[in-house]
Order: C-alpha cells, then sequence, then structure tokens
C-alpha cells in the first residue's frame, strides 16, 4: 500500500478530484470524516491530511510515499524529494507586492515581510539587493498596510486580496502548481506501485487538459 | 542537606517553607517526596536546571547511543567488517582531524563546505573528516605509492558534517562502514564491490535494492549538448528530480544548436529506471558517440553478469540517477533498503580522485551508514543481538572481597560471563 500526503486547505478539493479521474477513489463517508488518515476504495492507496508545509516533511522521512502539495512550498522547504509530475492545479504565483507606488529603487534597505523567507531571501539575494526579512506566519498583506514592511512576497491567486489592501504586484518570482512528489526510496523499492500510480495520474492531468 | 529537600520538595508541589518543619521528624514525607521525585519529579526538575544549566543539552544532529542499539551498532559493525575481510580486505584507520585541502580536492568545494573546520597552530586550515575515502585515496597515492595492486582495503570510522544535506539527514555524525579497490579498472572490479555491498546487506537480513547508473551517460549527453555549467545545474536537477515535463521543455527551450542527437536520449533520463529494458531502450535512443554508448554497454556488460548470478530482482538500473556525479568516472550505485526513508549507502568507480594526489588509477567502492541501517535494523530486524542479561551472565556469590575477586578472576579465566552484585 502506498501512503500519500495531501496537502489540506486550498488543493486539497482539487487534488482528490484528480485522483479521482486517475481512479484512486475515496468514499464521500471516509472523508466527511474527522480521521486523518484515510484509504481509497480498493485499499491501494493510504491517503493523510497535513500541512502543505509537513508535506514534504512527511514524503522526505519517507513516512508517506508520495504526495501533493505545491510548488511554493517545496521551493520554500528545500526538500529533497522526487517530483516526477506537474498537477497543473493550484495555480498560483510567488510574487513581490508593495503599497501602489513604492518606488523599490528609493527604498534603500528594503524591509520585506513574508511566509516564504527563503524564496524571498534567494530572491532578492540574487539581484544584490539589500534586504531585511520579516518571517510572518499569516495576513502577510496588513504588513505594508501597518508599515511594517516595504513590501510581502506572498502567493497571489487572484489578487483580489492585495487590491483591497491597496497592494499591487510589483513583479512575479516564479510560477507554482501543485505536484505530485515521491520518497526517493520510494520511487525505487515500490517502483510498480509508483509507477503505475504516476502513470494513472499523468493521464488524468493530460486528459483533463486536453478537454479544457 | 537542607536544599536537596528544599529542590525535592519544591519539583513535587509542596510548598518552600514545608521542608523544614519536615525535617525533624516525618521521615514517612520525606520518602514520599523522594518517590515523586524519581518518577514524575524528575522529568520537571531536569528541565528547570536546563534553563540555567545549558551542560544538559546536546548540540543538534550529536546524540547518545547506548543499551541494545549500541550493542546492535557493534553487532552490525562487526558483521560488516567480517564480510570485507572475508572479500580480503585490509582495515584502515585514517585520521580523524586532516587538512581541509585534502576534503577540497577528495569531495569537491561544495561537499567539503559541509565539514566543521578549525586553523592548526601554523594558521593552516583542518577539517573533522567529512569522509574517508580522501584519506584513503591519499594513502593509496603515497604511503602506499609501491605496494603491489590491488589494494583492497576498508574501513569503519565516524565522519562528522556540520551541515546536512537534507532534512532526513539531520545527523552531523556518522559512522561509515566502506570499502575501496583500488589499482583495479573495469566491470570485474566494481562488479566484486557491488557483490560485496549485497552480500553485507543479505548479512543483515535487510530487503534491500540497488541501483546502477554509470556516470558517462550523463556527463557525456551534457557534454554533447554543450552545456554551461549553470545549464548543466538546472538539467541535472530537473533528472535528479524526476521532472520529466521540466526537462522536456528545458531541453526544448535551448533549441537545436547543433546538439540535436543527444536530445531524444536526454529528454528521457528523468523516467528510465527498470531493468534490462531500460538499457535497451537507452541504447536504441543514444545516437553512436563514443562516450554515452560506452557507458550504456558498460553498464549492460555488469547487468549481464548481475542476471547470471540470479540477482536481478535486488538490482536497477536507474539512469536518473545524476546527483552528486562529479566524484565519480563510472558506476555508480545506491543502496535502499526496506524501513529506511532515504538511501543507506552507495558507491561508484572514481578513477579521477587519486590523480589529485600525485598517481592516476582506476578505484572503486562504496560506503555503508551504520546508523541509518541500524535504525531499520532497531524497529524490527531479523538481524540477532544478545540482550543486556543473557543466560550465560550469572552474580557472582556474597563473601569477603577476598573470596569475591578471586572467584570472579578465575571465572572470567574461564571466559564466563559475570556481573559483581
Amino acid at each position: 500500500m502506498l501512503t500519500i500526503a495531501i496537502a489540506k486547505g486550498r488543493m486539497q478539493h482539487d487534488a482528490l478530484e484528480l485522483l479521482g479521474r486517475a481512479g484512486v477513489r475515496v468514499s464521500e463517508e471516509a472523508l466527511r470524516s474527522r480521521r486523518l488518515a484515510v484509504e481509497d476504495e480498493e485499499g491501494r492507496y493510504r491517503f493523510i491530511f497535513v500541512k502543505p508545509q509537513d508535506v514534504p516533511v512527511y514524503v522526505e522521512h519517507g513516512i508517506a510515499d508520495c504526495g501533493v502539495v505545491g510548488r511554493d512550498v517545496l521551493l520554500e522547504t528545500g526538500a529533497d524529494v522526487l517530483q516526477p509530475l506537474d498537477l497543473r492545479i493550484g495555480c498560483c504565483r510567488l510574487a513581490v507586492a508593495a503599497r501602489k507606488g513604492l518606488k523599490v529603487e528609493e527604498a534603500g534597505m528594503l524591509h520585506v515581510a513574508t511566509k516564504y523567507p527563503r524564496v524571498a531571501a534567494a530572491h532578492f539575494g540574487s539581484r544584490g539587493v539589500p534586504v531585511e526579512i520579516i518571517g510572518l506566519s499569516g495576513s502577510v498583506e496588513l504588513a505594508p498596510v501597518l508599515g511594517l514592511a516595504d513590501c510581502i512576497v506572498d502567493l497571489v491567486e487572484t489578487g483580489r486580496t492585495l487590491a483591497e489592501n491597496e497592494l499591487e504586484v510589483v513583479e512575479t518570482i516564479t510560477e507554482s502548481t501543485a505536484r505530485l512528489v515521491v520518497n526517493r526510496a520510494s520511487y525505487q523499492l515500490k517502483s510498480a506501485a509508483v509507477a503505475s500510480l504516476v502513470a494513472a495520474v499523468s493521464g488524468a492531468v493530460n486528459k483533463g487538459r486536453e478537454e479544457s | 542537606m537542607a536544599r536537596t529537600i528544599a529542590i525535592k520538595a519544591a519539583v513535587c508541589g509542596v510548598s518552600p517553607e514545608a521542608p523544614n518543619a519536615l525535617l525533624p521528624s516525618s521521615a514517612r514525607v520525606i520518602a514520599k517526596a523522594h518517590a515523586a521525585f524519581d518518577t514524575r519529579g524528575r522529568a520537571a526538575f531536569l528541565f528547570e536546571q536546563t534553563m540555567t544549566e545549558p551542560l544538559s543539552n546536546i548540540p543538534g544532529g550529536m546524540r547518545y547511543y547506548f543499551g541494545r542499539e549500541a550493542r546492535l551498532r557493534r553487532a552490525v559493525e562487526d558483521a560488516v567488517m567480517s564480510v570485507f575481510d572475508g572479500w580480503g580486505y585490509e582495515e584502515i584507520a585514517a585520521p580523524a582531524v586532516d587538512y581541509y585541502a585534502l576534503f577540497e580536492r577528495g569531495m569537491g568545494h561544495e561537499e567539503a563546505r559541509r565539514s566543521f573546520r578549525f586553523t592548526d597552530t601554523d594558521g593552516r586550515l583542518l577539517a573533522l573528516r567529512p569522509d574517508v575515502t580522501s584519506a584513503v585515496a591519499r594513502a593509496a597515492a603515497t604511503l602506499f605509492a609501491q605496494a603491489s595492486r590491488p589494494l583492497r582495503l576498508c574501513y569503519a570510522a565516524s565522519v562528522f558534517r556540520q551541515r546536512p544535506r537534507s532534512h532526513a539527514e539531520w545527523k552531523r555524525q556518522v559512522r561509515q562502514l566502506g570499502c575501496e579497490l583500488i589499482g583495479a579498472g573495469g566491470e570485474e572490479a566494481d562488479l566484486e564491490v557491488l557483490l560485496i555491498a549485497a552480500e553485507v546487506l543479505e548479512r543483515l537480513g535487510l530487503g534491500y535494492r540497488i541501483t546502477v547508473n554509470h556516470a558517462g551517460v550523463f556527463n557525456g549527453l551534457a557534454a554533447q549538448l554543450a552545456l554551461a555549467d549553470a545549464e548543466r545545474e538546472s538539467a541535472r536537477g530537473l533528472i535528479d528530480t524526476r521532472d520529466a515535463a521540466g526537462l522536456q521543455s528545458f531541453l526544448a527551450s535551448r533549441g537545436g544548436d547543433g546538439a540535436g542527437e543527444a536530445v531524444p536520449l536526454a529528454r528521457e533520463l528523468a523516467r528510465l529506471s527498470g531493468k534490462r529494458e531500460v538499457l535497451d531502450e537507452a541504447l536504441a535512443l543514444a545516437f553512436d558517440d563514443g562516450r554515452v554508448a560506452g557507458a550504456l554497454k558498460a553498464l549492460e556488460r555488469t547487468w549481464q553478469v548481475i542476471e547470471t548470478i540470479g540477482l536481478e530482482e535486488s538490482f536497477e538500473v536507474d539512469l536518473g540517477d545524476v546527483s552528486g556525479l562529479d566524484y565519480y568516472t563510472g558506476l555508480v550505485f545506491r543502496i535502499y533498503v526496506e524501513g529506511a526513508g532515504a538511501r543507506v549507502g552507495g558507491g561508484g568507480r572514481y578513477d579521477e580522485l587519486t590523480a589529485n594526489f600525485g598517481a592516476r588509477e582506476p578505484a572503486v567502492g562504496f560506503v555503508l551508514d551504520l546508523d541509518a541501517v541500524s535504525e531499520v535494523l532497531l524497529r524490527g530486524g531479523v538481524f540477532g543481538v544478545r540482550g543486556a542479561g543473557d543466560a550465560s551472565s550469572s552474580d557472582v556469590a556474597a563473601g569477603s572481597p577476598g573470596e569475591r575477586f578471586r572467584e570472579a578472576r578465575e571465572r572470567r579465566a574461564r571466559g564466563e560471563r559475570i556481573r559483581l552484585g
């Protein structure tokens, strides 16, 4: 049996729907329950639902063989996992946003509030911009409004939250979509099961793409 | 004394004034305080102490081994070393502290930088060894320059790394069990080392899989594609994480600048893992370049022998295993065991390494991570380890110290396990 860690929240529904199209189905009853570990209808897979940033942790340690998680989380955690498939769901971008009218060049030392300190440091570091990273765990949009930071690095899906807080995207750092990730040891030791999952999900992704 | 009782009373919730009142008479309450201290009180007491007393802290990534785990580690190490000995490998102990330059040459800058570093009295940079192979290669080129070849050397040694490579690999001290075959080239030497690895894993009763690849496949393709250093690392990252779609768009974005012949195989590397059919498919895709096709044919010859001796179930060809290849010049292999979430060892051929120390010669070897293997066995392996108080150990009878120790010495001389009461 393969254990698959699914990131709770934003992309959980889309991920389960995609897996369903790939023939991996979890009963409605199991999903409605408050259990954190459920099995699929055929007993081939066990799903665990964890916070997005914990998905790479479970997969890297081999507690989960596979996982579904956003590329943003993989970049931030620097997890050593295999990423055989782009699931093309949960599309969004990691972007720098600031109050309208802020001139980044004139800010001197930039104060950057973010839930992605590693991504932010790497982004500004690669262009030699001196920054102070202020790590937050939520409501990052508030930081520039209240003057805690000059700008933020955050996930942007529709841009509505930004607009409502009078922020605008200054630049996109990278695009992010959900990935199927696989533990390195499971990829070898359970190669047949992993390969059949990858093939089935890959088929569902491509089919969805042709239809849309 | 009064202070000790005050502390003990405090941890089990008695008010600070109470102990003095208790002191003269109520032995029963004191006994109760002792009991509480020894059970739930101790944790709270130790915790309070750590707030002010850093000595109880252990630096991150370091740990103690004791009891059953320590015995198991010893037994595993002995079993592995006896396999090495059985194949004619001589144990070598290398310095634990050596010049940083040695490791920089032996492992490459990136890996060596993970070591603990400090300076010698003359100002030269030293490192706590982050690997053993560098020192063995140097010994082969210097100390054993005149010795007859091939050299067969093995070791059991702790290595130290300041920074982990991944979250799952957080330990800073790891005990490596390894062997090196120096001065012998070709697939036969490769197979010798592969089969030693297989025997070690079988001896330990582990379900295992060894993946094999050849450094010449990726390196040859990168050369044909004329990848610049940064591009090469991007391609390596995409192949290593099996990002097949990312790899294909990377190759497409580079366009066809005369390197088109390498593309058909390069774009498939991320998914080429399996048995013999993988080699057949790769050979069909490889255009007839000496280096890439040569590497694939060498792998095919190795695989042929693996099949002949009936080990193909435990082995797998994995052309997508391209991480950390710079060290290797030929065969590369990784060891995975059931129950471990990360690889537990690996090795390969590194014919250029000894050249760094003045004399180029073929070499192949591997290491097994004792910590990772022991953790798996500790959680439920079949590999036997004796218990702490096994039947053969018995207490020495009471008596005067002279009698007791005379009996103890006599019984020890007969090889009995004893325990003084």
